[in-house]
């Protein structure tokens, strides 16, 4: 047995251009992002600069063109996020819609919902974010407790969702909800598209540890919900969902998150750096290097149509460690006098204090072990 | 995977399976018979014409039985050979470590040493041989040359990267087979009233364990693949070498205890399986440059690189076409 075959990732057409242009577009905007901004950077939003990645063409690459798409592949579309993200470009405002409610649409979505959403999306200007996570419904998902009845009018739905991450920045939420009152754990959820300036609608802001707002609370007080916002199937919802994580747990940003502070590394240590420090910069670039493979070529199986679950959870577990403890390495290894007034330093205790969320976001540890021991036949 | 790659994964499965409990003496002839050693050898010259993902392939199953021969020497000093335009001799040609070792080297015929970009073929019969045993109980053998070479030429080749090469694939098929032994050990052990596999403890340990060997075998994998990228990549692949068994040593640093944890006592003993794939773990995550030695290595380059310069590198080298030549 081979637990871990490897695919070949081979994208078509000229990858070294398409890199290019990802590049050149970071060039023009990078003066303005400042070096908080450039770690964990699928969470940091630039607005103006999503924009100008939809203008370029490079959001909903993989979407058809009567959607506003490129009709590229979703290897290309690999390339481009992980030159965005091994730059620290700030592309959390368009990063769900990108990756994931985008394609939801275009996989489960009617005919109206992908009109309505998916041409703004791919230009850069209208952004999605993921409504699953309540109160009482974290790890255990099946939890969920919104509900959604059925009315003449529409939808009318009630209850909370949480930890949404730049709710505050998008215009819609794909959100999973209970309509079937009855109904208990996976069974009678529903996927709903809401317009977040629907009456009934408020946000809250959660300040997260390292001081920002990026997550909020976000409430339904009554809120009519037109019938056509039904993604996918009435009841099918968990399954649904269950493939919006599959998108979500090997790409690169699950290991690249704090990328730039290897950067910056190498580049305050000087020409003839320490050993210590050496033999760091050496173990992180086999990680690195390692993880790269690996999430490329699950990225390759999705490609070719297969469903690599087991996979998904090794990369993002393996990813995630990673990235976590990569501040806490360099601090460990590095002189801090030596990074005074560096962007270094900022980035150093920017990261180290915002690194227990990457482990936590899209699946705890403990939950994608478990998948994999289930896949191991244990569970 | 390629049809020929698949039939001599099966030919090497069969082979080695039989072998697995099997001393060199015994071993190494139906080794040999196999002709393992023109795998690297192009066709047009009567070799096998194989690539280095089946080098990969072969020695990660070799890994995987805890072969009692080195393979990978038996594999690799042909091609060396052929490239320095040098006949190989008769009989099993070790390759010499930095230091002067050379695993199973006392039941080597030659030796092939390289120096200051010089490759020297000298025989074990003229040379001082001072026997020593690995940790795992192979022998590793100290052979100072004697006589002069049987025969020398200039050569470029960095032979503990090739030994790298070779202990990276073994040591993914190792880590596989004492994943393989814990994974049915936890399902039939019972404690408590159940197998112990049904405690999350376990399962979270199990998954953290082929997380690890799904680590290596993957970066195993593509460094092979990098091989094959031939001349494209300038340097014959140091960087995915390099990087490769560093990344190995660290899953080593990872499995090695979890699979003994899980097996508890019965996995500390002599006879039971595990400690022939552990042990010889544990000697090869020291033998052909250990963390220090690789860390150190990448370290220098990518620092010379400069923060700025990692990225661009390691993307062109895994866009750069293959071309094997
Ligand atoms: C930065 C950030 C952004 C986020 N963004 C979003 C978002 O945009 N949308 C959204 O819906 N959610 C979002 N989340 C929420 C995230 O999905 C949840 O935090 C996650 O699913 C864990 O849920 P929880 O926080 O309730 O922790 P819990 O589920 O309460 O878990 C706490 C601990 O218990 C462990 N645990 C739980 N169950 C088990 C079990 N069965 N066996 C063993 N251990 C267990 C967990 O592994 C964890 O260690 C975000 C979270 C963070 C940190």
């Amino acid at each position: 047995m081979q637990i871990f075959p490897i695919r070949a990732f081979d994208p078509p057409g000229d990858v070294t251009r398409l890199r290019e242009q990802v590049r050149e577009i970071i060039r023009q905007h990078d003066h303005r992002w400042t070096p908080e901004e450039r770690c964990n950077p699928w969470l940091k939003c630039d607005a103006r600069f999503s924009r100008a990645l939809g203008d370029a063409g490079l959001l909903g690459l993989t979407w058809p063109r009567r959607y506003g798409g490129q009709g590229r592949s979703v290897l290309e579309r690999y390339v481009v996020l992980e030159e965005l993200l091994a730059h620290g470009a700030p592309c959390g405002c368009h990063w769900i819609a990108d990756r994931q409610t985008g394609p939801l649409l275009l996989r489960y979505g009617n005919e109206l919902l992908r009109e309505k959403y998916l041409p703004g999306m791919a230009r850069g200007e209208v952004f999605a974010c993921i409504g699953l996570s309540e109160p009482n419904a974290g790890s255990d998902l099946a939890s969920v407790r919104s509900q959604a009845r059925r009315t003449p009018d529409g939808w009318v739905l009630n209850g909370q969702k949480i930890w949404t991450s730049n709710a505050h920045e998008c215009q819609a939420m794909l959100a999973l909800v209970r309509t079937d009152p009855a109904s208990e754990r996976q069974a009678g959820l529903s996927q709903l598209m809401i317009d977040l300036d629907l009456p009934g609608v408020t946000i809250r802001p959660i300040i997260d540890m390292t001081g920002e707002h990026h997550f909020n609370e976000v409430f339904f007080d009554d809120v009519l919900i037109p019938f056509d916002s039904l993604v996918g199937t009435e009841g099918e919802g968990w399954k649904q969902a269950m493939a919006e994580l599959a998108y979500e747990r090997s790409g690169p940003e699950r290991y690249l998150s704090t990328y730039m502070l290897f950067v910056e590394l190498v580049d305050a240590i000087g020409a003839d750096p320490p050993e210590p420090v050496v033999q760091l910069i050496g173990r992180l670039a086999a990680e690195i290097w390692t993880l790269r493979q690996m999430s490329m070529s699950t990225a390759a199986k999705l490609a070719a149509g297969e469903d690599p679950v087991i996979e998904a959870s090794i990369v993002k577990d393996l990813g995630n460690a990673f990235e976590q403890a990569m501040p806490r390495l360099i601090q460990a290894a590095v002189d801090p006098d030596l990074l005074a007034g560096s962007a270094l330093e900022r980035m150093l205790a920017h990261v180290l204090v915002a690194s227990p969320s990457f482990s936590l976001r899209g699946g705890t540890p403990e939950v994608l072990r478990g998948i994999i021991a289930k896949g191991l036949g244990l569970r | 995977m390629s049809e020929s790659r698949q039939l001599l994964c099966e030919m090497a499965n069969g082979l080695f399976s039989e072998l697995a409990e099997v001393g060199f003496d015994n071993a190494w002839p139906r080794i040999e018979e196999a002709g393992f050693a023109s795998l690297l050898i192009p066709e047009e010259q009567g070799g096998f014409g194989g690539d280095w993902g089946d080098a990969y392939a072969v020695l990660r199953i070799a890994g995987r039985y805890a072969l009692s021969a080195p393979l990978g020497d038996a594999i690799f000093a042909p091609r060396l050979l052929m490239e320095a335009g040098i006949k190989p001799p008769a009989g099993l040609i070790g390759l010499a470590r930095a230091n002067g070792k050379v695993g199973y080297g006392r039941h080597c015929g030659c030796v092939i040493l390289i120096e200051d970009g010089e490759l020297r073929l000298v025989e074990v019969a003229t040379s001082e041989v001072v026997e020593g045993y690995s940790l795992a109980g192979e022998p590793f053998d100290h052979i100072c040359p004697g006589g002069a070479p049987l025969a020398s030429a200039p050569c470029a080749a960095n032979l503990i990267a090739m030994g790298a090469f070779a202990l990276v694939a073994q040591s993914a098929g190792a880590l596989d087979a004492a994943f393989q032994l814990t994974l049915e050990h936890v399902n039939t052990r019972v404690q408590f009233g159940k197998a112990l596999g049904r405690f999350q403890a376990v399962q979270q340990a199990m998954a953290e364990f082929s997380v690890e060997a799904a680590a290596i075998d993957a970066a195993g994998q593509a460094m092979a693949a990098a091989l094959d990228k031939g001349n494209v990549l300038d340097d014959g692949a140091a960087f995915e070498i390099a990087a490769a068994k560093l990344r190995a040593n660290m899953a080593i640093e990872k499995c090695f205890p979890i699979a003994h944890r899980l097996h508890g006592a019965i996995g500390f003993t002599i006879e039971y399986a595990l400690n022939r794939y552990t042990r010889r773990l544990m000697a090869w995550r020291g033998d052909c440059g250990n963390d220090a030695y690789w860390a150190g290595q990448l370290g220098q380059h990518v620092s010379k690189l400069s923060g700025g310069g990692f990225w661009p590198e390691i993307t062109r080298r895994s866009d750069a076409a293959g071309s094997v030549v």
